[in-house]
């Protein structure tokens, strides 16, 4: 009994007892399946059994035209939603910090809303918005822009656009709402002195506001870099499927689960799972220099 | 621009009239971003009112025409007939669902982050560093070699099969280590002082001060559990047991006129997300923020 | 260095916490955070489209199905009885089993039967069944499986699907003997049980083309049963279009999502690219080089448009077809049940024909789609399954439920010109159209090629869906370049 008792006041005893779940969770759902794919990697998995390969996987993918395609779709959204995603979100971080605007809270809700919605019925939106009919909002709209109408997901460009459409329609609220937690953190007392030497508006945000933004904006391009390459569902909503004309909405992540899961080659799409990863952690150490300079800069 | 912090006293009056025009400008320009943000979901809200072939056919266009507008597509979601039966059957799975995996995800990541913070021995580096790296490995990798374990510890269709391998959350031990890493460790001395085991103090003296933690880790936790669907439709097989996005997911073929259902029911099943939201907003930016800040 | 290693965990922790965070759970990465499974279902029906058959020899009447059912679960038959579970991906085909088994009950006391049947989405049943194969475990009994995806179902042969050649046998020599062997295995074998023939044929608007040309509808189907070749339609669609001069109508439209045309000019060659099952894929064939020519030259003459979003079986093409700006398009038998569901109003407008052909002389149609349905090795009593499913499906019985409830051509060809069978006034189908559908059936009764579909026909269709055709119709790109590209890209698969 008293060893019983001892146990519950063992200081030694209860970290484990804690994080036990956590590494139960971990060996049977995260060792375990990640040990898998790395095998399946390198195998040839068929209904009868499995059969190693080597590198036979890697060397396929390497001539792999669709694959190629997929990660330059996903590179290329990727850019595009860095150079879209942060520059305004941090403007409209700024005008919104600022007093001159009224009912904050309220364009701040409208702005966070998309994220809310869970992708099936966003994209669902989306998709039919992007009709490729004259009936088609979105042709409706360029239409009335003089513009013509378009066969919106057909065509790599249009079909890029819409993408990119999409994702700024998702996350311009929620990387704005980064920045203006980014912006909370600058002392205003920074500002004050800056306004006694006699700094302008832009003075005062090109020596002021960015730098101090510095760690957000870094943390921001990091989160858009990782959902730029692992961007699927987007895509996988707008086309209705993993399939578009001419591969225009094929991206790394649904290549993975074309082969992997729609195909059930289980080797094949765990090396494209591998390639992911290497990329995935690869800028995860491009993140660490970033950081680790960043760090010296500042003590 | 414009972080003045002058007194207003000051300014003279043509400056309050440049002001109240850039207020005025700053303004609009939320409202119009607003309203574009907004749009396609207000989009689907007119077209919830129509034949939901139409859009399918024609694509979806606003069309503010009040005559056409019904209420069919409610009066049959809500009617006593096969499909809307089904549709509030998959709600209440939902429900169901998220409510277990907020208490079940919230309880195991307050234990876990707790041991991760509050005791100092030689894994404890270690461990977070395993907590971290579980994060950086995108989920689709694991489905298949998950998917077959399922089945051979026979929690395939269960509950516990779909909210078991996600209950250790990475995202959100790393929350609750964030927020406890800045409460007072002294309180585990006193407790101690006080004769209460480990287990007590964890329960009774720290879990009522993490309550800010819980609520805004709670909010997201359920978002992601109301909206979740991959997992969830391998696990579940049952149809009695599907969940409200699976369910509306089994509308989406070209075949069969369930649009009306679909589209009603998807701007439906947004309904209680938002009304959270707008309930708690507070915390849902602060769990949501939490990391882009510090570190 | 510590603090090097700190910050890595830090930046990581917050790279990973915020694309978790911001799709708002605890569990995910992002991508698997929405629906896969949705969309699933309409990509399968995409690639099952493009695969050569939509998901869909099926889909009659989706909608009042529904209705009657309560969820898509559902259990038939005697409760004491073997119990079985089937899963389906069309919810009136799990339907055609409860009326079967209660027949079979009646039929055979002592051995009664009590089925559940489930209705998954497309995709997420074919996704569901693969794995529960592989892993060995948690498959039903029985289950439907689309043609498009019967490859890589079959590819496990009897160590994961049951071998039903001998309960075939009572009823093979009336079956259409190429749709059996698409659901065989590369060991010869029987493993799934056709619903149909999926017969192509050409589908024409009369009534539109009698108001167009201005003549009576005895007129335009006599032309139409003039057609013999491509040139003959060719013509003819010329005749409707300088008839109607009207700019957004065309003769037809053709796929950039679908292989049906394809499939067609391959039958009447007699060619297939899949090269059988022990063969080697060549898209390169004379017959989808004289298609894509012309079809080419169709596009540019304003002949024919794109179908849009692909291909006529899905709502858009519905829509396309109601608004009359396609008269006549080819397509599988199966296409009936679109007309009766999604079309109703144009009852009475559309007759049926055979296809034309190249040069006259060649078989005029090719079984398009299907249906394969199979009983797994981890079935309680396989012996009794197979039974009962080459009964339910095979049986005069049968046939009958599946003409009359779903629409389909049988493949039993002693129905075909049984008068009590086939011109049934009370059947909806052969009161939607001018003629009898069975008629045209039974006259084309030994043109029905059959093309293949083998372990790399996923890729071609793929490829073509996708790629090829897209860029032959709509980006004018070379039939042979593009037809290169996309031999390269089936290599790599072989």
């Amino acid at each position: 009994m008293s060893k019983f008792k001892k146990f519950f006041y063992s200081q030694k005893a209860a970290p484990y007892v804690f994080v036990l779940p956590f590494i139960l969770s971990f060996a049977f759902f995260w060792i375990y399946p990640l040990c898998s794919t790395i095998t399946m990697s390198f195998q040839d998995i068929k209904p009868t059994g499995a059969e190693w390969v080597g590198f036979a996987n890697f060397v396929k993918l390497g001539k792999d035209t669709a694959f190629r395609t997929a990660v330059m779709n996903s590179f290329e959204y990727m850019l595009l939603t860095l150079v879209l995603l942060i520059p305004f979100p941090m403007l409209y971080a700024v005008l919104m910090d600022s007093r001159l605007v009224k009912a904050k809270g309220f364009w701040k809700a409208c702005l966070y809303v998309p994220a809310l919605t869970s992708v099936v019925i966003s994209g669902t939106l989306f998709r039919l918005m992007f009709s490729e009919y004259a009936t088609g909002q979105m042709n409706v709209i360029t239409s009335a822009l003089g513009l013509g109408t378009f066969k919106w997901l057909k065509v790599k460009a249009t079909g890029l656009s819409a993408l990119v459409i999409v994702a700024c329609w998702r996350w311009t609220g929620v990387n704005m709402l980064y920045f203006i937690s980014g912006l909370k953190a600058i002392d205003t007392a920074l500002y004050e002195s800056a306004e006694i030497d006699g700094a302008n508006a832009w003075q005062k945000f090109r020596y002021v506001t960015l730098p101090l933004l510095k760690p957000t904006t870094i943390y921001v391009l990091t989160i858009s870099v990782y959902a730029g390459l692992a961007m699927f569902m987007e895509a996988y909503m707008l086309w209705a499927g993993p399939d578009s004309p001419n591969n225009i909405g094929l991206t790394i992540v649904g290549y993975l689960y074309k082969r992997g899961i729609a195909k059930n080659q289980l080797g094949y799409g765990s090396a494209v799972g591998i390639v992911l990863l290497v990329i995935a952690l690869t800028i995860n150490i491009i993140q660490l220099v970033l950081n680790g300079t960043f760090k010296k800069e500042e003590r | 621009m414009a972080q003045t912090s002058s007194v207003n006293a000051k300014e003279t009056m043509g400056m309050m009239a440049k002001r109240r025009i850039l207020t005025f400008v700053s303004t609009a320009f939320f409202a119009v971003l607003s309203f574009i943000i907004v749009f396609p979901l207000l989009a689907g809200l007119i077209a919830s009112f129509r034949p939901g072939t139409e859009l399918i056919r024609r694509g979806l266009s606003v069309d503010l025409d009040f005559s056409t507008m019904t209420l069919a597509n409610y009066k049959y979601l809500f009617g006593n007939n096969a499909d809307g039966q089904r549709y509030f059957m998959w709600y209440k799975n939902s429900l169901i669902l998220t409510a277990i995996s907020v208490v079940g995800t919230l309880f195991i990541c307050y234990v876990v982050a707790y041991g991760l913070t509050m005791y100092n021995y030689r894994l404890k580096n270690f461990l977070f560093f395993l907590v971290i790296a579980t994060m950086m490995v995108p989920f689709e990798i694991l489905i298949l070699p998950l998917y077959k374990e399922m089945i051979t510890i026979g929690l395939i269709d269960t509950m516990a099969g779909v909210v078991l391998p996600g209950i250790c959350g990475a995202s959100t031990i790393f929350f609750f280590r964030q927020y406890m890493t800045g409460l007072p460790k002294e309180l585990l001395d006193a407790g101690r002082i006080d004769g209460a085991t480990e287990y007590g103090i964890c329960f009774k003296i720290m879990l009522p001060i993490t309550k800010p933690a819980f609520a805004a880790m709670s909010i997201l936790t359920a978002m992601g559990a109301w909206n979740n669907v991959l997992w969830p439709m391998l696990v579940f097989r049952s149809a009695d047991k599907f969940t409200l996005p699976i369910g509306l997911n089994t509308l989406l073929t070209p075949y069969g006129n369930n649009y009306d259902v679909l589209i009603a029911g998807s701007i439906f099943g947004i309904i209680p997300v938002f009304i959270v939201f707008l309930c708690f907003q507070r915390y849902f930016i602060e769990g949501m923020t939490a990391g882009a800040v510090k570190g | 260095m510590k603090k090097k290693v700190l910050a890595t965990l830090l930046s990581t922790a917050m790279v990973a916490s915020a694309l978790i965070g911001c799709v708002g759970g605890g569990q995910n990465a992002p991508a698997s955070d929405g629906a896969v499974a949705g969309d699933e279902a309409a990509a399968g029906d995409e690639a099952a489209a493009g695969d050569d058959a939509a998901a869909g020899d099926e889909a009659a009447a989706g909608d009042e199905a529904a209705a009657e059912e309560e969820i898509p679960t559902s259990t038939f038959g005697d409760p004491n009885g073997t119990h079985m579970e089937m899963w389906t991906f069309v919810e009136l085909h799990g339907q055609h089993y409860g009326n079967m088994v209660e027949k079979w009950n009646e039929q055979n006391p002592d051995r009664t039967i009590e089925i559940t049947c489930t209705t998954y989405p497309y995709a997420d049943m074919h996704t569901k069944l693969l794995t529960s194969l592989t892993a060995g475990t948690g498959a039903p009994d029985i289950c439907d499986v689309e043609i498009g995806q019967f490859p890589n179902v079959v590819a496990g042969l009897d160590t994961w699907l049951v071998p039903q050649d001998d309960n075939a046998a009572p009823y093979l020599d009336t079956m259409v003997p190429a749709r059996m062997d698409v659901y065989a295995g590369s060991d010869g074998h029987y493993y799934g049980i056709p619903y149909h023939v999926g017969a192509t044929v050409m589908y024409y608007n009369v009534a539109a083309m009698a108001e167009a040309m201005g003549a009576s509808q005895e007129d335009i189907i006599a032309k139409i049963d003039a057609v013999v070749t491509w040139d003959d339609y060719v013509a003819l669609g010329q005749e409707y279009l300088a008839a109607i001069a009207t700019e957004g109508k065309f003769w037809t439209s053709v796929d950039t999502a679908g292989c049906d045309w394809l499939w067609i000019a391959m039958a009447e060659h007699g060619e297939d690219w899949t090269g059988g099952f022990d063969g080697t894929a060549n898209v390169q064939l004379d017959s989808v080089k004289k298609m894509l020519t012309m079809q080419q030259e169709w596009i540019n003459n304003g002949l024919a448009q794109v179908s849009p979003d692909g291909h006529t079986d899905l709502e858009a093409g519905f829509q396309n077809i109601l608004d009359h700006n396609i008269v006549s398009f080819p397509k599988a038998m199966w296409y009936m049940s679109r007309f009766t569901n999604y079309m109703p109003e144009e009852s009475g407008n559309w007759y049926i024909a055979k296809c034309p052909v190249f040069e006259a002389g060649q078989p005029c149609s090719v079984g398009i789609g299907g249906t394969g349905t199979v009983v797994t090795q981890q079935a309680g009593d396989p012996d009794l399954a197979s039974e009962f499913l080459c009964w339910a499906k095979m049986s005069e019985e049968g046939e009958q439920l599946i003409w009359d409830n779903l629409g389909f051509d049988v493949c039993n060809t002693a129905l075909w010109n049984d008068d009590a069978f086939a011109h049934d006034d009370n059947n909806q189908y052969n009161a939607f159209f001018i003629n009898y559908p069975y008629d045209v059936l039974y006259s084309i009764k030994d043109d029905i090629g059959a093309v293949y579909t083998t372990a790399i026909s996923p890729t071609i269709n793929e490829q073509f869906c996708n790629i090829t055709l897209n860029d032959i119709l709509e980006n004018g790109v070379d039939v042979e370049e593009a037809l290169q590209t996309a031999q390269d890209v089936v290599d790599l698969e072989q």
